[in-house]
C-alpha cells in the first residue's frame, strides 16, 4: 500500500481507490478552527443566562411542580398530598373570585393600554419638534416603581379633595369613593395601570412604526388611498408584529398583577380587587400553605401558557413579518 | 493602553458567576459563637434603641453581639426562609400574633424546661397579659419585652376650643357618654368625631368590652354572631355608617386613624400607646385616656411582643441561646427599650416608656397592672393571619354602609368555622408533634 495508490504494473491506467476516511488528516483549517473558537465564546457568554435560566426560572417551576402535590407548612415536614391540592380549587371561592377578578382586569386594562399606547405613538411620529423630550416625559410612568405610583394614585383618589374628583366635578360629575367602591375599585386600579403601563407599548409601537417605509405610503397616495385607508392597510398591518409582542406581553404581566392592588385596595372591598398573584402570595406565605400556593401558581401558568399558545397559533394567520 | 476583554476574561468572569452563589450560600449561615439575634426595625430611631441592646448584649455577654434588623413589613417573610433554611438568629423576636402560628407548626422551641431549671429567671416579673400572649397549648414560647392595651387619644385643644372637659384619666367613659361626646364634637367637613381603622385589630377591643370574642373559649366555631360580639359590631359599625363622626374613608389603608388623628380635626383615635412617639409630633394638646367600658368593662385588646428561640437551636448554641434571651429581656436591658419611649416594656420591674406630659401616658403600666380600667390578652389562632385576612376583608363592607351589620357577619361565619376546623387540625397535629 501506500496511501490510495497501487503499485502500477505495465498497461495500467494510473487509477486512484477512495480513501474509507473522507477527513484529511492533520488539524483543520484556520477558518474551521476560528468558528469554533466563536462557537464555544458564544455558549461561554450564553452559560450565565443559562445557569441564570435554570437556577431562578425553570429550577423554580419544576420545584412548585412538585410542592404541589404537597401538604407541607413551611416548617413542619412535608406530606404527600395527591392532586388534592388541584381539587381544592374547585371549592374555593376566593380563588375563583380572583380568577374573575384577574380576567376582568386584563380584559379591560390590556385593550386600553394598547390604544393608549399606539395613539400616542401614531402623534410623536408625526415629526413633533422635540419628540425626544416628549417621548422621555409619557416614558416616566413606565420607568417609575409601582409602588410609588400606587401612593400617589392614592392621593388621587380621595374622594373629597383628590385630583380625579375634582376635575370630575369641573363637569359637574360627583365622583365616588374609588378605592373602596364596589363598582369601581377595579376601574380605579386598571386606569392607573394603564397610565403606569402605557409607555413600554408606546415606544415598541414608535419604534415599529419608524421602520415602515414611506414608499409603502407614497405608492397609495398616488393610487388615490386616503389617510384612513393608509392607516387600515399600511399601518395596521406593517405593524401586526408590535401589535403581537405588546399583545403578549401585556397579558403576561396583567394576568401577574400584584403590587397596585396590594397597595391600593389591599384586595378589597371584600374580595373585588384580590388578584391571583396577590392570592397566591397570601396562601404561600401568609397562611404557610405552600402546596395549595403552588398548585395555584402552576393553574395560572397554565392560563397564561394556554393563552399565550393561542396567540402564537393566530400570529401565522394575523401577523406580518416583512422580510 | 485600553486592556481589551479576551475569553480569557470572559471565563474569569463565568467562574465568578458561578461561584458567587456558593459564596453568598456560606455568608447566609449562622455566624459561631456570637450572640446573633432578630429584630424589625423601620426608622433611623428604632436602630439607634437596637444599637444600645446589642452594646448591652456585648457588655452583659462578653461575646460579639449580631443583631438582624428588618423593616417590620418585611420582617415576618424574612424570618419564615431563616427558620425554613435553618439560617434564623439564635434568637428571633416574635409579634404576639404570630405565636400560635409558628409555635404549633414547630418552628419555635418550648421553653418550659429552661424556665423550671432556671433559678435566676422571674417569671412572675412579667405581666401577666404578656405570659398569657407568650403561650401556646400552656408552654411559653417566648419571653416578653413589650406589652400594651389599646387607650383612646384625645385631642383636648379640640375639645378646649368647644368648651368641654377632657374625660376622665382614670374613669373610662361609657360607650353611651363617649359616643354622646363624639357626637357632639362633629362637625364635618370642619371635624369628626372619632378615627380606628376598620380592621379586626381595632374591632376586637369593641367586642372584649361588650363581653365577646372572635371565636368561642374552645376556638372550635366563630362566636361573631353571639349577642355581645353583634352588639359591638353594631355600635362600631353606628359610628362609622350611621352617626357618621368619623372622617370618610378614602381607602382601606391601616395607617390612615393616626394621619387622620395627626391633621388635628378629630377628637378622639383608638390606637395603641407604642404611637405616642409619633403623636407627640401633633401640633395641638393631647393626651390618653382608658379605653371606653362595654358591658364588661374597659377591656381592649392587650396586645405584645417577645423573644423566641427557633426549634432548629441545640447542644451549646441553646445554652448561649437562653443566655442571650434573658439578657435581651431582663430589667436593664427593657430599662433601655422603655427609655426610647416607643413602648410599653414587659416587665414590672422596668421603667415606664410613658413619662409624662401629657398628664396621662404614665396610666399604661397602670391599666396592665390592674390598678385602673382593665385589658384583655389579644386571643388568636395558629391560622391567625388567615383570619385577619378574611376578616379585614369582609368587615370594612360593614363600616362603609355597603351591608348591615347582620349581613356582614352571616356572610362570614361559614368561613369563620371553617379557618376554626383548620385550627383545630393544627392544634391537633402539633400536640402529635409533642
Amino acid at each position: 500500500m501506500n496511501g490510495g495508490w497501487r503499485d502500477l504494473e505495465e498497461g495500467d491506467v494510473a487509477v486512484q481507490t477512495v480513501p474509507r476516511t473522507t477527513s484529511p488528516p492533520g488539524p483543520p483549517p484556520p477558518r474551521r478552527r476560528r468558528r469554533d473558537g466563536q462557537a464555544r465564546a458564544a455558549w461561554l457568554f450564553l452559560l450565565p443566562s443559562f445557569i441564570g435560566f435554570a437556577v431562578f426560572t425553570a429550577g423554580p417551576v419544576v420545584a412548585a411542580g412538585v410542592i404541589s402535590l404537597l401538604d407541607w407548612n413551611l416548617f413542619s415536614p412535608p406530606t404527600f398530598a395527591g392532586l388534592n391540592n388541584f381539587w381544592r380549587l374547585g371549592d374555593d371561592p376566593t380563588f375563583w373570585s380572583a380568577l374573575v377578578n384577574t380576567a376582568y382586569f386584563t380584559l379591560a386594562s390590556v385593550p386600553l393600554t394598547i390604544a393608549v399606547s399606539l395613539a400616542l405613538a401614531l402623534l410623536l411620529n408625526r415629526g413633533l419638534r422635540r419628540i425626544a423630550v416628549f417621548r422621555s416625559l409619557l416614558l416616566l410612568p413606565y420607568a417609575t416603581i409601582t409602588v410609588a405610583v400606587a401612593f400617589v394614585w392614592i392621593w388621587l383618589y380621595i374622594p373629597t379633595g383628590g385630583l380625579v374628583n375634582a376635575a370630575l366635578g369641573l363637569v359637574g360629575i360627583d365622583g365616588p369613593a374609588w378605592l373602596v367602591s364596589d363598582t369601581w375599585a377595579m376601574p380605579a386600579l386598571i386606569l392607573m395601570s394603564v397610565w403606569k403601563g402605557f409607555g413600554f407599548g408606546m415606544v415598541v409601537f414608535l419604534a415599529g412604526l419608524q421602520a415602515i417605509p414611506q414608499q409603502l405610503y407614497e405608492a397609495a397616495r398616488v393610487d388615490g388611498a386616503s389617510p384612513w385607508q393608509g392607516f387600515r392597510s399600511i399601518t395596521i398591518p406593517m405593524l401586526s408584529p408590535s401589535f403581537f409582542f405588546v399583545i403578549v406581553t401585556s397579558i403576561i404581566g396583567s394576568f401577574q398583577v400584584f403590587d397596585q392592588a396590594l397597595i391600593m385596595t389591599n384586595g378589597g372591598p371584600g374580595t373585588g380587587t384580590t388578584t391571583l398573584v396577590m392570592y397566591i402570595y397570601r396562601t404561600g406565605f401568609e397562611n404557610y400553605d405552600q402546596g395549595y400556593a403552588a398548585a395555584q401558581s402552576l393553574v395560572l401558568f397554565a392560563f397564561i401558557a394556554v393563552i399565550t399558545g393561542i396567540q402564537f397559533l393566530l400570529q401565522r394567520r394575523l401577523v406580518h413579518y416583512d422580510n | 493602553m485600553p486592556h481589551r476583554f479576551t475569553r480569557r476574561d470572559a471565563l474569569k468572569l463565568a467562574g465568578l458567576g458561578i461561584g458567587a452563589p456558593g459564596l453568598l450560600a456560606g455568608c447566609a449561615s449562622r455566624p459561631e459563637g456570637v450572640a446573633s439575634w432578630s429584630m424589625w426595625s423601620s426608622s433611623p430611631e428604632e436602630a439607634e434603641v437596637w444599637a444600645d441592646f446589642s452594646t448591652y448584649v456585648e457588655q452583659q455577654m462578653r461575646i460579639r453581639s449580631v443583631p438582624n434588623l428588618t423593616p417590620s413589613n418585611g420582617y415576618p417573610t424574612k424570618l419564615d426562609l431563616q427558620l425554613v433554611s435553618g439560617t434564623a438568629s439564635l434568637v428571633t423576636a416574635i409579634n404576639g400574633q404570630l405565636l400560635p402560628t409558628y409555635a404549633a407548626r414547630g418552628a419555635l422551641r418550648p421553653l418550659d424546661d429552661l424556665i423550671a431549671t432556671d433559678p435566676d429567671f422571674d417569671a412572675a416579673d412579667f405581666y401577666p397579659t404578656i405570659r398569657a400572649i407568650s403561650s401556646f397549648a400552656g408552654r411559653p414560647y417566648m419571653i416578653g419585652f413589650d406589652v400594651a392595651p389599646n387607650v383612646l387619644y384625645v385631642n383636648k385643644t379640640l375639645l378646649a376650643e368647644r368648651g368641654i372637659a377632657p374625660p376622665s384619666p382614670t374613669e373610662p367613659m361609657t360607650w353611651a357618654q363617649f359616643r354622646e361626646l363624639a357626637i357632639e364634637l362633629n362637625a364635618p367637613p370642619e371635624r369628626y368625631g372619632f378615627t380606628c381603622t376598620l380592621e379586626i385589630d381595632d374591632l376586637v377591643s369593641w367586642i372584649y368590652s361588650a363581653g365577646g370574642n372572635v371565636m368561642n373559649a374552645d376556638a372550635t366555631a366563630g362566636a361573631l354572631d353571639e349577642p355581645e360580639a353583634m352588639e359591638a359590631i353594631d355600635f362600631l359599625v353606628g359610628l362609622f355608617a350611621r352617626d357618621k363622626i368619623t372622617p370618610p374613608i378614602a381607602n382601606l389603608i391601616p395607617t390612615n386613624s393616626r394621619a387622620n388623628f395627626m391633621e388635628g380635626n378629630v377628637a378622639f383615635m383608638q390606637n395603641g400607646p407604642w404611637q405616642v412617639v409619633n403623636v407627640r409630633k401633633a401640633e395641638f394638646e393631647w393626651d390618653i385616656v382608658p379605653f371606653p367600658a362595654g358591658a364588661a368593662g374597659s377591656t381592649p385588646r392587650v396586645s405584645g411582643s417577645g423573644f423566641a428561640i427557633p426549634a432548629a437551636v441545640e447542644g451549646a448554641d441553646l445554652e448561649l441561646a437562653w443566655t442571650l434571651l434573658k439578657t435581651l429581656t431582663s430589667t436593664d436591658a427593657l430599662n433601655i427599650y422603655a427609655a426610647a419611649g416607643r413602648n410599653n416594656p414587659a416587665r414590672y420591674s422596668a421603667g415606664s416608656a410613658f413619662q409624662p406630659p401629657p398628664a396621662n401616658v404614665g396610666i399604661v403600666q397602670r391599666i396592665l397592672a390592674g390598678e385602673l380600667a382593665g385589658g384583655h390578652p389579644f386571643e388568636v389562632t395558629t391560622n391567625w393571619n388567615q383570619v385577619k385576612q378574611m376578616l379585614n376583608q369582609d368587615l370594612p363592607r360593614g363600616f362603609l354602609g355597603q351591608l348591615t351589620p347582620a349581613e356582614v357577619v352571616t356572610g362570614l361565619t361559614p368561613r369563620l368555622d371553617v379557618l376554626m376546623t383548620q385550627h383545630q387540625d393544627n392544634v391537633r397535629l402539633a400536640e402529635l408533634r409533642k
